[in-house]
Formats: C-alpha cells, structure tokens, sequence
C-alpha cells in the first residue's frame, strides 16, 4: 500500500514536471507577445522591454522554468498577464465553480451509466437510445440544443451563470448552511451544463458496465451461486454486481479526468465562470502563466483521480494487489 | 413446449446478446464510411458557392432557394461552408488517426514482438504518455503554438498514439503466448517471417476497427478544440468554430449555429457505426 | 425417487441435445452419467437444477421431477426453493465456480447461514485450519482444497440428491481419487443421492452404484454398475470398455478405436453409423429401452459383437537403434522468476537437476501431475526456453506437437502454407513442395485437398493430425509431443496415439511423450520417466514401471489411477 502510493506521488511528479515542461519550451517558440497584451497596445518600447525584465522573460528557458518550479513549491504560480493577479488566487476564485459542476456531472454520468447497464424495461431502451445518439453529438451541440428546449422554448431552466456569486462552493455552502432558496437556484443552473458534460461519459461508463456484467453473468460461479437456491436480487448484488464493478470504475475515473477537460467547452456556452473558462480566455491573450496554472491543477487532478480508481477497484477485487 | 425451466432475469442484462452479424446491413455501413471520405474529398466540387465570400441575402432559413441550408450573418451559403468544413474535419481526423495507428501501431508492434528491455522500454514510455490528461495536453499544446488546424492536428496527434501502441501491443503479446508462434519458431521461421506471417496479421483487424471507431472521437475533439478557438482561423470554414462565431445567433437564427453542429454530429455517427460494422464484419470472417 | 425425468427432450438453440430421456435417482444411491461430450450429460444436470441457460432459448419437453416438484413447469420460486433444499451441485472447474471476490466463509454461509456450521464442514470435507480458512479468497487455495471447499457447499444445505459434473476432470489424478472417496463418505453420512456426471467410465466404475450410458442425447444402456462393466449389452458401451486404454491395454498391437461417424444419423439409433452390428432397421427405427434393473435400446444382440483379437500386431515397437543419444540433458535446471505487479514473488523450481538420455529411435514417455515439470523439461528440449543452469545437447531437428492442436496452427494460414514453411530451407520448386504436402498428408490419413483448408474449417482431430503433419513433413530425429490427446474424446485419442506409433515406426524418430495419464505412458513409450516437482523420480522401462514400481511417488500415482477392476 505505502509502496503503492510512494509509486503514485512519483509518477504524478513527473506528469506534472513534463506537463509544465512542455508548456514551457512551447511558448518559446510561440508567435504572441505577451507583454504587449500585458500593457496594452500603445506601450513604449522602454516600459514593454522593463516589463520583459521584470517578468523574466529574457532569461534563459531553463532557468525561468527553474524559477517557476521554485516558486510553485512554495505555492506561487506566477502572476496572470490578463488579470493582473496571482495565477493561484485566480485558482482559487475560479476553481470551486468547476469542481461543483464536474462533480455533479459525475454522478449524473454515474447514474445514467449505471441506468444504460443494468435497466431492462422498455424505459432501459429509450434511454440507451436517447444517450447514444447523444453520445455522437458534439458537446456544444447538445448544449445548445438544451438551451433552445428547455431556456427559450419551456423556459424550465436557466441557461448561463450559476444562479449566485461566482466564486465559492456555492452548492456546498448552501447546502451546509441550509440556504434552501440559494440551493435550489444553484440547482437549477447546474442541471444543463452538468447533463451536457455527463452523456459521453455516461455511455463509455454504461458501455463497459453492460459488457463486464454480461460476462460476469455467464460466469461459472454465478451458475454456482443460482444452483445454491439464491434469489435473483441475491445474485445479482452479491455475485454479479462485484464482479463487474471494476472495469466500469476505472473508466468512470478515465472519464473522471476527461471531464475536467472537456468542460473549458461547457463553461464557454453556459458562461460557468470556471476554470475551463478562465483556460479559453487565457489562449487568446497567451497568458501562460494561466495556462501552465490551469494544466498544473487539472493535471494534478487527472493523477489523483487514477490513483483513487486504482485504490477501489483493489477493494472490489482482492485479486488485485496494489 | 414450456420454457418455465428458464431461469426468470429481471435483474442485469441478459448474459450474452447476440452480435450483429446481418452481412448486408454492415457492408451498407462500411461502405458509408467510404461515401463520407469521397464527399470531403469532393467537397470543392460539391460545394455550390465560395464558403468565403457572401452569396446571398442575410440568414436566410433553411430551404431558401438556392441555399438549401440557409446562409448566415454576412450571407455565406451555409451549405457550402458545411461540405468545407466537413472536409476540414473528416480528413484531419483520418490523417490523426492513421498517423496514431502508423506510429503506435509499429511502436506496440515491436514492444509486443520484441519482449523484454525493448518492451520495458517502449511501455514506460507510452505509459507516460497515457498518464497525461490527453484532451489537457492537446488543449495545452495548441495554446502555445498558437492557433490553427496544423497546430491542432499536431496536439492531438502527439497525445493520441499511445493508446494504438497499447492495444496493438496487447494483442500482439496475445499473439505470441499462442502455441502457433511457437510452433512457426520451431518450423524453422526466421524472426521477420514470425512477425510478418504469424503475428501482424493477427493485429490488423483490431487496429483496424479500433481506429475506425476512434474518427468519431477524433472529430469530436477536433469540434470541440475549434469551438474554444484553437482549430481552423476565420474566415476558412470549420464546424465547431462556426458554431462557436454564430452563437449569439442561437436564439434569433437557431440553423446557422445548429448546422455545423448537426454536421459534426453525422459525422461522428457514421464513423461509430462504420466502425461497429466493421468489426462485426471483421468477427464474422474469424 | 428423489429426482425422475420422464422422456425428456431438451432443444438449445434449435438443436435437439436430448432426445427422449427417462431415468431416476433412488435414495442413497450414486448414479453415474457416462458419455463423450456432446452426449447431453451436463444439459440433463441443468435441466434437473433447472439452471438451463435462457440465452439458449431452451424448449423442454417431458416430466422431471426433483423431490416431488416439477422442475420444467411450475414458478421460479418453487425451482428455487428446490435448489436451496435439495440439491447440491460441484462443477467441473473449482476455479471459475466459485465467487473469485467473496470469502470462501461467506460462500459457505450463504448456505448454512452459520458461521460455526461452516468451520464444521470445512473440517468435514478435510480442510485443515477449517476456521482461519474461511477468510481466504478462492485464488488463494489449491484445486483440490477448492474442489474440497465446493463439495462442503454443495452438502451445506444437507441435500438429498447431489448433483457433481465432471467434479475431477481438472484435478490430479491422486487429487482425484481424494475427491472420489470423499463423495462416497459424504453419501454415506448424509444418506443422499449422488448424480455422477463423467466422461471416464473408470472413474464411474470407482465410485457409482449404477451408470447409465449416454449416447447423442439418449440411454444408450442403464444398469448396476458391476454388471454394465462386466457384461455391457449395447455395443457402444462395449466399444467404449474396449477402447478403454488402461494399466493392462496390450502394448505391442495396435490401439483399438472405435469407429468413426460416417454419414447422417437417420432417424433410428443414433449410433448405427459407427455400430459394428447396424442392420437396416437400426438406420430407420428407434430402439426402446428394454430390460428390467439392466436395461438397454439396441435391436441387436450384443453376443454378435466380433471378438475383440482382431487387431494386428503391430510388429516390433522396441525400435530404439544404438549410437550416440539424441538428446542428452545434464543437470538441467530451469527457474522461473514469480512477480507480483512490480515486486519479485520468489522463484519457482520449474527443473531442478534433470538428466536424460533419449536414444535414436527411443521412444520415451515423461509423466507426472500439473506442476511436476514434465511440459518445461520438453520445452527445454525443443530449445523454446533456455535453461537456467545445465548443459543441453540436440542432434539432429527436434519437432513438437502440443496439446491443444489448435491454436498451435496459425488461425489465418492454409494448412498447405503451413506446412510449406518447413520445406522454405530445402528450397524445392513448387511442384516438389505440393508433392511434399500431398505426401505428408497422406501419410496421416487426410485428403490432399485439406491443403487449401484454414485450421478452424478442421476438426478438433483433424487439426492434431495436421500438426503431426507439419512435424514430421521434414523427419526429425526427435519428435516431442505435449499431451496432445488430452483434449479429444477417448477413441479420437487412440487413433492419434496409434498415427504417432505409425509415424515413428515408418520414419524411425526418436519419441518424447508427455502425459498425466500412466496409461497412456506405458502405451506410448519403451520408458518411462515420472517426474514430480521439477526432479526425475523414477526412470525404467514401462513395464517395469507399471508392475514394479520403486519410488513412493510412483506407487502413489498407481494407486490413484482409476481402473476398472476385471
């Protein structure tokens, strides 16, 4: 187990090292100025070549990669060029937003995943139907297809923001302090987005699920199981459903990670004032800092989330030793 | 007759549904995959209008005469547009794709053939690979080259071999712990007639349907990189970038956002059920 | 009666797998259930349990009856409460049939939903350290402790009819014969019924009261087990008990067989392709089951059945030449690095210190149970794997045929391109290589077209034939076969076993034979050497093995090899 973990905060070490890296050497050869997006477009050259210096950006690669890796271990990200702020405390505003929606939008995939695996009911079909065509579409398709039905055509839910302040957890928070009207404003704005970012990986999580226990069912032990005389509901949550969980939760955590990825969509459309966001306003003005900020976070993310997967799914089966 | 001696299920799924083997059905579906390539190969010849330069009036309605998809806000024939932009998509994802399956595919070739240090090697290596948060990586890639559709084939190509050089290295070790590898050894076959005759045929039909199946995900992700700004630069025409410039439009004139979308999502679909078909087809001919 | 079926027919997936069954289990009785596969034993077990697989679109007609309750009508709940109190069941493979992710404890309770009942079992079935090991997880037992540990569920429930399919076909032989005489305890404590489903009549013949014989989906013959031996009245048991290769099977003649099916079925007996006494009315006319406590469905009368001495001598099968050996291994060791994940596991012994000599022309029969080394040692031979410490001398080509034919064929090459790749060094024309190909196939009795064939098109037979083929296109001075009969039917193995006889005698190679089976041993080498864990036990001509056996280790495998006592 400690040799397990020791493996993981390693491997997760050098993921982050070569994430960073490669946003580094990347940039160099980059075509836009930050600076001049820094200062705007009128600076004098002596103020945009001061700002150089003071930003280090004439030093040599290797050293301001150094001074990058430095700073960040004592928890600094460097300065946004576009906001003007601490890469992190922009981290920290926009990042609760996105963890909320990811979150919801995983239990959302979870819960249609499992629905697309195991209902057998003429219900079961229509929503394996439903999800994968879904599937096939283009995330931002479905997005807007949700906000043409249910924000102008039924006018059922909301279709950008998140119905409150825009840094916090704010679902969290509600919940916790039994804000019930807040709590169910957040509510209501976090359906679309999340059910948007939750049908692709609702299906490759229902997919697999559906695969893994169709072969569990036609395992030896399962016919063993029925032969000792146990219920149908006995079988299936005692010796199917284990059995199968597996391959289902490691593609959930896979999805887990695409989904932190696949949300710099999602947060455009549905204005979600998110990290994805705050990551498709950063391109244009080629603010890395926030870049590299933004993939040192979601990385970090990508790699615990696989460690946790790993960790269950060796609870599941104890045929897997870590 | 009675079948009561059946076991009754209402729980789960049922434990073996059977595969599509309808021969006809997924020759049909092949051969759409085909009929796609050949309209993004035609798309200059297919296209009625410039996609660049206004042709008609103002956001005209699908069905207008003469724009049969409509036109957008300064008046491109969105039909146009699409078939560009079809083409934009269609082949960049088979080039990524094939590059994947040509880079990966001889990396898990020679891993899995090889064995030993040389496996070690090349797995390490892909397994770091895997380890990045792909979409992440490619997103991250293409913001600091700048954006545009190279930039963008580039990124995700750099991030999508690894997975083609797992499988086809999976199933070439599958391969060779069969007993056949070891009979051609002791037939006298030479290393390169083992690899050339008794492994990487094995492989071919996987690699094949594993690449047919992933152009859908490729598209996906191409739409999705160019709906954040990161593929095609205006004016050229590109699906997920057209929807991402039109989406103010999405309330007042729904078609000129919805239709490249509509666009991407045919694509994608012909591509997954092209690729199902081919395996069934690939697993009927086993 | 604690179970009857009434003739039963049962369809899967529109093909007829029983045809018209009846039999009943009488209390306390053990009732063997003999048959080749296919001939719908394990279909009959299920649909006694209830348990057919609904995927298959099962039709069944007839009455069963299990502890007076309608298994094929009836609800689910009635089926289920039968399963739960009366009836026990032991699969063949104790590895898959057990939950790999529950504890075996819970297994067990699930059952008896007792923990301290559980421990008692345990220690019933002969499972030391019953109570600690009811938290260990089915991988972590051997196959015999698993197979153990599934009897102790089957009997959990205390049952009146146990239902065990095939329980000792994966084990060891001397696993077995545990297996076997734990059964019969369990039958005479518990006072139960015991339904025993195999292919090896032996194996029946050690255990059963009565067999019944099953022939494509029907009785061939029902009847006190002694009795059936001794005196068999229909004439596929007698060709079974014939062909039967035993301790005693005469060595030097050629093995006898039964024969082949040619042509359809017909709608009368089943067996009249291959039936020796078939008349006219048996290709048309379906025999009844007649007889009171011996029954049997046969229009002929068995005592017509030509004597059994008419296969010929085979001429001298001491064949081994002098010179210089073959193959000659010195103190070959063999370790195999285990890991787990990333960690090193140990080491495993698969050969410790090994000599042999293999003399031109010898033919030489390894044996020994699963782990002994016996498959290791051939592979070190054959130069597959490179042995850890020793020293290794080949003259002449070695050739191997394994185990399971058919995934040793390359699934996407014709057998003529297969083949053909060991003629590539001689550099023949093309002509000269289709001779070859023609040639060798019909030295192992297929037709010249199998040439252009593909391996999965073949046979289960078919495909070992071609692999003996492709071995012996190009003689080697030493041909190495791995169990290559273990996975067909009996008298499809015979007639494999008698095509290598042939071989060696017509193209005069050395022989290297590996097997679990003593039997087959004898029949197959000149010597014998059993192995047990990676060493050599006990090396000396087949006879002397078989009669005179000197290591403990030998005498322990004797014992346990079921035969059928004359």
């Amino acid at each position: 187990m400690i040799g397990f973990l020791t493996r993981r905060a390693g491997a997760a070490i050098a993921v982050l090292l070569v994430l960073t890296a490669a946003v580094f050497v990347l940039q160099q050869n980059s075509p836009g100025d930050p600076v001049k997006a820094y200062l705007g477009a009128n600076a004098s050259p002596a103020a945009v070549a001061a700002e150089r210096a003071s930003l280090h950006l004439d030093d040599p690669l290797a050293s301001r990669y150094w001074h990058y890796l430095t700073q960040a271990l004592r928890g600094d990200l460097g300065t946004s060029y576009r906001t003007h702020r601490p890469v992190t405390a922009d981290l920290g505003a926009f990042l609760p937003a996105t963890v909320e929606l990811v979150v919801v939008a995983f239990l959302f995939a979870l819960l249609l995943g499992a629905v697309f695996a195991m209902l057998r009911t003429i219900a079961g079909t229509f929503v394996r139907g439903i999800l994968l065509v879904g599937a096939t579409a283009p995330p931002f398709l479905l997005a807007l297809g949700g906000i043409i039905l249910f924000y102008a055509h039924l006018g059922w839910l909301p279709a950008t923001g998140r119905g409150g302040n825009d840094d916090g957890f704010l679902l969290t928070h509600s919940l916790v302090t039994g804000d019930w009207a807040q709590l169910g404003a957040g509510l209501q704005h976090v359906v679309l987005p999340a059910l948007v970012l939750a049908v692709a990986p609702a299906v490759s999580i229902g997919r697999i699920l559906r695969a893994s226990l169709q072969q569990t069912l036609g395992a030896d032990h399962v016919r063993t199981a029925r032969a000792k005389g146990l219920t149908e509901a006995a079988v299936f949550g005692r010796h199917v459903l284990r059995n199968s969980i597996g391959p289902g939760l490691s593609m959930a955590g896979l999805q887990l990670g695409f989904m932190f990825a696949g949300v710099v969509v999602v947060e455009q459309i549905f204005s979600w004032p998110g990290i994805g966001n705050y990551l498709a306003e950063s391109i244009p003005a080629a603010d890395y800092p926030a870049i590299a900020g933004v993939t040192v976070v979601l990385g970090a993310v990508y790699v615990v989330t696989n460690t946790v997967v790993d960790m269950i799914q060796a609870l599941a089966d104890p045929r897997i030793a870590l | 007759m009675s079948d009561a001696a059946v076991v009754p299920r209402r729980f789960g799924v049922r434990s073996r549904t059977p595969a599509v083997h309808n021969t006809t059905l997924n020759r049909l579906l092949v051969g759409l995959l085909l009929l796609v390539t050949l309209i993004a190969l035609a798309a200059r010849l297919l296209a009625p209008d410039d996609p660049i330069q206004p042709a008609g009036d103002f956001n005209l309605p699908p069905g207008s005469p003469g724009h049969l998809l409509g036109t957008d806000l300064i008046g491109r024939d969105l039909l146009s547009r699409t078939l560009w932009g079809i083409q934009a998509s269609w082949l960049s994802a088979l080039a990524v794709v094939l590059v994947g399956l040509l880079v990966g595919g001889l990396i898990g070739l020679v891993a899995g053939a090889s064995g030993g240090w040389v496996d070690n090697v090349l797995m390490r290596l892909t397994d770091l690979f895997l380890a990045l948060p792909g979409v992440l990586v490619a997103i991250a890639i293409v913001a600091a080259l700048g954006p545009g559709l190279v930039h963008t084939l580039i990124g995700i190509s750099i991030v999508w071999w690894p997975y083609y050089a797992r499988i086809i290295r999976g199933e070439v070790r599958a391969l060779a712990a069969r007993p056949h590898v070891e009979a051609a050894r002791l037939a006298g076959a030479s290393r390169g007639r083992i690899l050339r005759r008794h492994l990487l045929p094995g492989a071919v039909p996987t690699a094949i349907v594993t690449a047919s199946l992933d152009i859908g995900n490729v598209v996906l992700l191409l739409a999705g990189l160019s709906f954040i700004g990161l593929g095609q630069l205006a004016p050229a025409p590109e699906l997920g970038a057209d929807t991402a410039r039109a989406l103010t439009q999405l309330l007042a004139q729904w078609w000129v956002p919805v239709i490249p979308g509509l666009a991407v999502m045919l694509l994608s679909l012909v591509a997954n059920l092209g690729g199902d078909a081919l395996r069934g087809l690939l697993d009927g001919r086993r | 009666m604690i179970a009857s079926v009434e003739d039963l027919h049962v369809t899967l997936r529109g093909n007829p797998v029983l045809r018209g069954v009846s039999l009943s289990v009488r209390p306390g009785e053990i009732l063997g259930l003999v048959g080749e596969s296919g001939s719908g034993k394990s279909v009959l077990a299920l649909t006694l349990m209830g348990l057919l697989p609904p995927d298959a679109h099962p039709q069944v007609t007839g009455a069963v009856h299990v502890a007076g309750t309608d298994m094929v009508h009836g609800s689910a709940a009635s089926h289920r409460a039968v399963r739960r109190r009366e009836l026990g069941v032991i699969f063949q493979d104790p590895m898959t049939s057990l939950n790999p992710t529950m504890r075996i404890g819970r297994q067990i309770t699930e059952v008896t939903r007792d923990r301290g009942r559980a421990v008692q079992l345990l220690e019933h079935v002969g499972v030391a350290d019953a109570a600690m090991r009811l938290r260990v997880y089915p991988h972590e037992l051997s196959g015999g402790l698993r197979q153990r540990v599934m009897t102790a569920i089957a009997v959990a429930g205390r049952p009146s009819l146990i239902i065990a399919d095939e329980p000792t076909t994966a084990l060891d032989v001397t696993v077995q014969a545990q297996v076997l005489s734990l059964l019969r305890d369990l039958r005479d404590e518990y006072g139960c019924s015991v339904l025993f489903i195999t292919h090896d009549l032996a194996v029946a013949a050690q255990i059963t009261d009565r067999i019944g014989v099953l022939y494509a989906g029907r009785l061939a013959e029902l009847g006190p087990t002694r009795e059936l031996l001794s005196h068999p009245e229909h004439p596929y048991t007698a060709g079974l008990l014939r062909s039967r290769l035993s301790l005693s099977t005469p060595r030097r003649r050629e093995l006898p067989t039964l024969a082949a099916e040619a042509g359809p079925r017909g709608s009368g007996c089943a067996y009249h392709t291959r039936c020796p006494l078939a008349v006219d009315r048996c290709v048309d006319e379906q025999p009844p089951l007649t007889g009171d406590e011996h029954v049997r469905a046969c229009w002929r009368d068995i005592s017509d059945l030509p004597s059994d001495e008419t296969a010929a001598e085979s001429g001298d099968l001491d064949g081994a030449a002098d010179g210089a050996p073959v193959v000659r291994l010195r103190g070959v060791r063999c370790d195999f690095k285990l890991r787990n994940g990333w960690r090193r596991a140990g080491t495993l012994k698969a050969l410790d210190g090994v000599d042999l000599d293999v003399a031109p022309g010898e033919a030489v029969s390894i044996v020994g149970e699963s782990g002994s080394g016996k498959s290791t040692l051939l592979r070190v031979i054959a130069g597959l794997i490179k042995p850890t410490g020793g020293t290794r001398e080949i003259s002449g080509g070695t050739q191997m045929v394994f185990q399971d034919a058919g995934s040793s064929l390359t699934p996407w090459l014709t057998i003529g391109e297969l083949l053909r790749e060991r003629l590539l060094p001689l550099r023949l024309s093309r002509t000269e290589q289709d001779q070859r190909v023609e040639a060798a196939l019909t030295r192992i009795g297929l037709p010249a077209e199998v040439a252009a064939a593909r391996p999965r098109q073949l046979s289960g037979g078919q495909r070992q034939r071609v692999a003996l083929a492709r071995a012996t296109i190009v003689p080697p001075a030493v041909l190495l076969c791995d169990e290559p009969t273990s996975a067909l039917d009996a008298s499809l193995a015979a007639s494999v076993l008698n095509l290598i006889r042939q071989l060696r005698a017509d193209l005069g190679m050395a022989v290297v034979f590996v097997t679990h089976d003593l039997a087959v041993a004898r029949l197959m080498g000149d010597r014998i050497v059993v192995m047990t864990r990676g060493r050599i036990a006990e090396t000396g001509t087949a006879d002397d093995i078989v009669s005179r056996p000197q290591a403990d280790y030998t005498k322990t495998l004797l014992a346990a090899v079921p035969e059928i006592a004359p």
